[in-house]
């Protein structure tokens, strides 16, 4: 664990805050921080006609040091009871059970020369019939004195969308209204966050995308039987903020966040995403969480779900329908520290750490409530 | 013939916008180095939850009409 702790010049303010300092200690994971690490997790999550199970491995290591990190993961999503026209309405023929794996790798390359922080990497996922390329770059830097981090993220997909016509072997390229299968999404994030005061970080982040390609599902139907059809490109633009405010007497951290979203298929979103860190012990970390969502449907979304056979664009997809949520979860994170000190056998566990996470998802669309969780080990080497 | 397209609402771009400007108000604060115990904390590291924020992302990239926040949405969950 590689806390930045100064350890010199600490005024009457520092001491002030020692039990606040001594409480926090080495207690809270840091996931993918800049050490040599493994990181095992189990992620679910579960509604009605869909439950994913989806394993996780992330291995990072220093080479030679510190300023250069390079990783690999490794993520399956085992996907079962879900139709492959997922959220397809009963009438027409509803969610069948239909079982899908896709298997996604990971590499990167992170490096920390001075203020500076670079990243990349290169993802890719393939699945029966949908093939994704991913490459990212990402820039940081310090700025004045290390109050603030500028922030720069820019990542480009390529994929390939199919059609599993009859059987597996019968697949065809997917190109919706175009002429190509080619899914191209341009993605860049923008973002500075401050210190504002010694206990409160608050920053702001832009994000837009641009994609371009068949963006519809070829297996699903609209209520009157034709085929889903949406547009080919599709703009998206989402500011949002956040606040992290530490009350150290009350051992807590309060973490409001917003998130604004809109795009040019007509739908807005307001995200408000609240959370609640609480340091119980040296070693453990609860946090509460509660997220308001709510969204606008896109301009081709149609509440009875009937289209005319020449209407440009057709859905059935519950996503981009206008519904909201609410979402309630917990976390607890238990550092290992004590385990290792007192059983010698299991030394290696020192700076280990578990999380688990929980959340619950209201939601009034078709999809209906969901379940939605996690439970990570994060072993050093 | 081209259907017509929502135009990207004044909103968003208006936010984008005050969102730069909160950036400049906020450069003008500087918090000393001895004075950033509290925030060298766990708690109030953005990139603690990376892996979790990613998962959900990945979730609500499927679920909801809106991004999740790490990334354009991909395949997965056989939801198109």
């Amino acid at each position: 664990m590689r806390l930045r702790l100064k350890t010199r010049r600490w005024g009457s303010r520092l001491a002030a805050l020692a039990p606040w300092i001594a409480a926090l200690g080495l207690a809270a994971p840091r996931p993918l921080a800049a050490e040599d690490r493994i990181l095992l997790r189990g992620n679910y999550y579960r509604e009605a006609s869909t439950r994913i199970l989806a394993p996780e491995v992330v291995v990072t290591k220093d080479l030679p040091d510190e300023r250069f990190n390079v990783g690999v993961g490794y993520l399956l999503d085992a996907v079962s009871s879900a139709s492959i026209a997922a959220g397809a309405a009963a009438v027409t023929g509803g969610d069948r059970v239909f079982t899908e794996m896709r298997h996604g790798t990971t590499v990167s390359a992170n490096s920390k020369l001075g203020d500076n922080y670079l990243s990349a990497y290169f993802r890719y996922s393939t699945e029966s019939d949908y093939r994704s390329r991913r490459l990212g770059a990402s820039y940081a830097r310090d700025v004045l004195q290390r109050s603030g981090t500028i922030s720069a993220n820019y990542s480009y997909s390529f994929d390939s969308v199919y059609w599993i016509r009859a059987n597996i072997r019968d697949l065809r390229d997917w190109t919706s209204t175009g002429d190509t299968n080619l899914l191209q999404v341009h993605y860049l994030n923008l973002g500075y966050s401050h210190a504002l005061h010694p206990t409160v970080l608050a920053g702001v982040n832009v994000e837009g995308i641009v994609a371009r390609g068949p963006q519809d599902n070829p297996y699903r139907k609209v209520l009157n039987g034709l085929d889903e059809s949406h547009p080919l490109l599709r703009l998206r633009l989402a500011p949002s903020l956040f606040v992290r405010w530490a009350i150290p007497k009350a051992r807590l951290v309060v973490e409001p966040r917003y998130r604004y979203y809109a795009d040019d298929w007509g739908i807005q979103a307001h995200a408000i995403d609240t959370r609640v860190h609480i340091r119980a012990t040296r070693n453990l970390l609860f946090r509460l969480r509660y997220r308001y969502y709510s969204q606008s449907g896109a301009f081709f979304w149609s509440e009875d779900g009937v289209f005319e056979p020449d209407a440009p664009y057709r859905t059935a997809d519950p996503k981009v329908s206008r519904f909201l949520s609410h979402t309630p979860g917990a976390q607890v994170a238990f550092r290992m520290d004590p385990i290792a000190e007192r059983v010698e056998a299991l030394h290696f566990l020192r700076g280990a750490w578990i999380q688990a996470t929980y959340n619950h998802i209201f939601q009034t669309n078709r999809f209906g409530n969901a379940r939605l969780g996690s439970l990570s080990l994060s072993l050093p080497f | 013939m081209s259907p017509p397209r929502q135009a990207m609402p004044r909103a968003a771009i208006a936010a984008a916008i005050l969102a730069a400007l909160a950036c400049t108000q906020a450069a003008c604060v500087t918090v000393r180095p001895s004075e950033r115990q509290v925030l060298s904390q766990p708690e109030m590291d953005p990139a603690r939850d990376a892996p979790e924020e990613e998962w959900h992302s990945h979730v609500e990239s499927a679920r909801e009409g809106a991004f999740g926040g790490h990334g354009a949405a991909g395949g997965g969950c056989g939801c198109g």
